[in-house]
């Protein structure tokens, strides 16, 4: 009886440390640490970060989806980010950029796996397109309940604006 | 023509030391303990794997942002939580081999002192995960809940958790006692049900799933994994037994005061892979008891085409069974039980029954081969009282051992310490099996490890009455 209790022990911290060490850590996150909350009131100033990217996190994280880094180009003056694939679905964000100010953001590229995620994106995408706005880059905090959505917003803002030396 | 009884009556003379199995009959496989190490330490993997899932999933930044604590601890609890409800379906889902290490009892005695905490987490999963969202959009606890039972499948898995947490209060003991069997066990049934409800909305919204084909992938086939266990060992061998043997009554006897054997006729009972000691559950196929199964012990090995079991009449089934008639159709499930000869450890053995646990012992002895020289137990309240008294003593005669029969009220017919030193002076050199009702096994366990027996060298079956 109490071999078994040691061999459910030992197993369980040896499976454990496996899938840690396994686990292949994920790029640090896009995003601004702290999370904004949807609703009235909570668009404006302030909701720039301090401008310092997230703790690296083991999350599976959104990633770009290689082959597919580029949609098509839109019109003159914007430039188009990177399809990014964040698990519960998939979007490409377009930057409007004029001087050295972004102008807009827009998404003209989502797609969700079902129809709870859609209405995730459609409430989130508004809030992170005025954060953006607001922080003039791409460091911006998630909105709740849709973490993944908002990194992956923030990660082709930010490749967008890399792709057109933005700074 | 002899009635069928007649061939247990007087037992074959025993298999000699060399050939280990009657030539006749199909032995019950040998069980290996390193199964059930395996099986143990694959538990403990999983669980480990889950527990590393689940964080790994978790990105760091959340943990601060509002409600990302309680989130996390929501995660952490589901993952834990269901993966434990794996394990307390597959304690009993009576995968022979496993089975055949630990025992039935031993299975379902596991299953009952850990069913609590898939309960439990799974209730503080629903709790945290509400909190945490509430916390994070700055709502009220009861106002997020309404939210929440909107998201994919989460409706469905309240409902599972609702039905959870109902089998759970019916099953604390000051409640389960007042419940029948039959009702409880019926209810406990739903909990299949819960789990087929509550598995779906973890692999559409949990954060270690989603974005990790593989984690779902192989998740998916271990539900459905044990779900096949289930189906396969609870409900198909047991058709495929029933049919195979077309196991019928041809005889009802009577072996002392409320007590009978029930004969059984059937086909191929030499493929019916059963040990001496082992017990089966028995579903009389008449319009009254179809519906119920019953455990009951082998009382002698099977003697093809024949079976018997030999059932003590204490309650309203077990007395009704006198009424059996010829030809009624039985269908089987089993057989289940560790109290066998494999379990034996040292060179002798010494076996102990109280009251109907002769029965038991009585199969158990027959498995045990000539020149063992076991010393044998019996104890009875009354002389009549000792039911198959004659064969065992004839067994007992075979085997060259010995055999002591304890009769009369407790106080005349005392098991102590000093007796059982008297009665077996080689205690320490024996293993002990102790079979009968569940207070008569607790005192003969608890004495035997006074006497120094340690507890792998003490094999117990009790019944409970």
């Amino acid at each position: 009886m109490r071999a078994g209790a040691w061999l459910v022990l030992g197993g369980a911290v040896a499976g454990f440390l496996g899938v840690l060490g396994l686990h292949r850590p994920a790029s640090s996150s896009a995003l601004a640490g702290g999370t904004v909350t949807q609703g009235p009131g909570t668009q404006g100033p302030g909701t720039q970060g301090p401008g310092t990217q997230g703790p690296g996190t083991q999350g599976p994280g959104p990633t770009a989806s290689p082959g597919r880094t580029t949609t098509a180009a839109g019109p003159p003056g914007t430039v188009t980010g990177p399809v990014v694939n964040y698990g519960y679905g998939e979007l490409a964000t377009r930057v409007a950029i004029s001087g050295s100010r972004i102008t807009g953001v827009s998404v003209p590229v989502i797609r969700v796996a079902e129809q709870f995620s859609q209405e995730l994106a459609d409430r989130a995408i508004p809030v992170l397109r005025h954060e953006v706005l607001a922080a003039q880059s791409a460091h911006i905090q998630a909105v709740s309940g849709a973490t993944y959505t908002s990194e992956a917003y923030a990660q082709s803002v930010q490749a967008a604006l890399d792709k057109a030396h933005f700074k | 023509m002899s009635a069928p009884s007649a061939a247990f009556g007087t037992p074959k003379a025993p298999a000699g030391r060399d050939r280990k199995q009657q030539p006749d009959r199909l032995p019950a496989p040998e069980p290996h303990p390193a199964l059930a190490r395996i099986a143990l330490l694959a538990a403990g993997l999983g669980l480990g794997s889950t527990t590393a899932l689940t964080v790994t999933a978790e990105p760091a930044s959340q943990l601060s942002a509002p409600g990302g604590l309680a989130t996390f601890a929501g995660s952490l609890t589901g993952m834990t939580g269901t993966y434990l409800a794996l394990i307390m379906v597959l304690l009993v889902s009576r995968i022979p081999a496993i089975e055949r290490v630990a025992g039935q009892d031993g299975l379902v005695r596991l299953h009952r002192a850990l069913a609590p905490w898939p309960i439990s987490l799974l209730a503080a999963h629903a709790l945290f995960l509400t909190v945490g969202y509430a916390q994070a959009a700055r709502t009220g606890l009861w106002h997020e809940a309404g939210t929440l039972v909107n998201y994919p499948d989460v409706l469905i898995a309240t409902v599972a958790l609702g039905i959870m947490c109902f089998i759970g209060v019916i099953s604390l003991r000051a409640i389960r006692r007042r419940l029948p069997r039959d009702t409880w066990w019926l209810i406990h049934l739903w909990m299949y049900l819960a789990l087929a409800l509550a598995v779906p909305h973890e692999l559409v919204l949990g954060p270690s799933f989603v974005g990790h084909p593989l984690t779902r992938l192989v998740w998916s086939v271990l539900w459905a994994a044990t779900a096949g266990l289930v189906l396969g060992y609870r409900i198909g061998l047991p058709i495929l037994r029933t049919v195979r043997h077309q196991l019928r009554v041809v005889e009802v006897r009577s072996e002392g005061p409320g007590v009978v054997s029930v004969i059984l006729a059937g086909r191929q009972l030499d493929r019916l892979p059963v040990s001496g000691g082992q017990f089966l559950y028995w579903r009389f196929l008449t319009l009254g008891r179809w519906w119920q199964a019953h455990p009951f012990s082998l009382s002698a090995l099977p003697q093809p085409p024949y079976l018997r079991l030999t059932v003590k009449g204490v309650g309203t089934f077990t007395r009704s069974l006198t009424g059996l008639r010829p030809g009624t159709r039985v269908a089987v499930e089993g057989p289940y039980g560790a109290f066998t000869r494999y379990q034996q450890r040292r060179r002798r053995a010494v076996l102990v029954a109280g009251g109907i646990g002769v029965t038991a012992l009585r199969s158990l002895l027959e498995d045990l081969p000539r020149g063992s020289a076991p010393v044998v137990l019996l104890r009875a309240s009354r002389p009549e009282d000792l039911v198959l008294g004659a064969e065992v003593r004839e067994l007992v005669r075979q085997r060259r051992g010995t055999i002591h029969e304890l009769v009369g009220p407790r106080a005349a017919a005392v098991l102590d310490e000093v007796s059982l030193r008297r009665l077996v002076p080689d205690l320490n050199y024996r293993d002990v099996y102790v079979c009968g009702p569940e207070g008569f096994v607790a005192a003969i366990v608890a004495l035997a490890r006074d006497l120094g027996v340690p507890d792998d060298a003490i094999h117990h079956e009790a019944f409970a009455l």
